[in-house]
């Protein structure tokens, strides 16, 4: 009885501790558990900044959401910094911490040309998990379109303004 | 000292919330800022602040008016109105296991070592050893198949009900026909899909 007893407590133990040593088949790659467990650039900008461009991409149904944030110099278009917040999967964490890394300091230009496959074989992501460096690279790009995006249109409305002083002063 | 964003448990409780409201919703997404095609998009709207998770949650899938007229992204795809789930899941089961049956008799046909066709929970995977690893599957909530390929990396096809066939809508490319000329040229012997 005190064995039995025993046995489900050790068992219970083994429950409660972290599922890292699972199959070795299916273990995830060591870089993608530094990533998961020392994630890089999490945060958030104000994304009223007009530097900063938001990469919104992913729904919360299919269980993958990433936001990638970057901070641009305006006067070089230089990533500056960058952040992001994750919501999904550790190759989904990892994929985009480690887009973060890789746009800071680049031009935004530069930054375009990130591919997926790039990623996937940074982490060693299984076939299933080459999803998450689509979603990590479509984050960069939407990042870059809204900061454009923004830019364009503040450039639109100094030019009315200046358009409307000449009238005025006219 | 970065925290990671949101807590399981609290995500699956989400879920479980999530399908109980309506999918009318849904309609309110916005697509602006992200370029994705395809798949479904949200304007970046408010801050996004894990304590109080159910209410970003609504924040996330409400549009601000300002922003859907600035707008000139892609249109957010309403998906479940595009495709009933019942209908999704009849074209879907009946492609995948069509896919499926072909594989297998291909294996039958060629010499491939280690070639296995795996099916489990409406995940169709082939093996073709050293040569790579296809992962075929449903993607419900965006009513699409997704596949990942050795040679082309990952795709999400549509329903295209003009055609009647599965489109990557950003290469309109055909799946039956993507993965007929890749999985013959990876294995030399030409491949019947359709």
């Amino acid at each position: 009885m005190l064995r039995a007893a025993g046995r489900r407590f050790l068992r219970l133990g083994s429950e409660h501790r972290a599922p890292t040593a699972a199959v070795a088949a299916r273990a995830y790659h060591e870089r993608v558990v530094d990533h998961y467990d020392n994630p890089r650039n999490v945060g958030s900008f104000d994304k009223n900044d007009p530097t900063v461009g938001t990469g919104l991409v992913g729904a919360p149904a299919c269980g993958d959401v990433m936001k990638l944030q970057i901070k641009v110099d305006d006067a070089t278009g230089k990533i500056v910094d960058a952040c992001f917040k994750t919501f999904g999967c550790g190759s989904a964490i990892a994929s985009s911490s480690v887009a973060t890394e890789w746009v800071k300091g680049k031009h935004m230009e530069e930054v375009l040309s990130i591919k997926n496959t790039e990623i996937a074989k940074h982490l060693s992501l299984p076939p299933v998990k080459l999803h998450c460096s689509m979603l990590a690279e479509d984050a960069i790009k939407a990042a870059v379109k809204d900061y454009e995006a923004k830019k364009a249109k503040l450039e639109a409305g100094n030019a009315e303004t200046t358009q409307t002083e000449k009238v005025d002063g006219a | 000292m970065a925290s990671r964003f949101a807590p399981r448990l609290f995500l699956r409780r989400l879920r479980m919330r999530r399908r109980a409201q309506p999918i009318s919703s849904l309609h309110e997404a916005s697509a602006e800022s992200a370029g994705v095609i395809g798949d479904r998009i949200f304007s970046p709207s408010g801050t996004w602040s894990p304590p109080d998770f159910q209410c970003v949650f609504r924040v996330f899938f409400s549009a601000r008016p300002s922003s859907l007229d600035e707008g000139k992204g892609p249109a957010a795809i309403d998906y479940p109105s595009l495709l009933p789930e019942e209908e999704f899941h009849k074209l879907a089961d009946e492609t995948i296991h069509d896919l499926l049956e072909k594989f297998e008799e291909y294996g039958d046909a060629i010499q491939i070592e280690d070639y296995e066709v795996d099916y489990g929970n409406h995940v169709l995977t082939l093996k073709l050893g050293s040569l790579g690893t296809y992962v075929i599957n449903k993607q419900t909530p965006n009513r699409q198949i997704w596949l990942s390929s050795p040679v082309s990396g990952p795709s999400r096809f549509d329903w295209d009900a003009m055609s009647k066939t599965w489109v990557y809508r950003r290469t309109m490319a055909n799946l039956f026909q993507l993965l007929e000329e890749e999985v013959g040229q990876l294995c030399g012997q030409p491949i019947s899909l359709r």
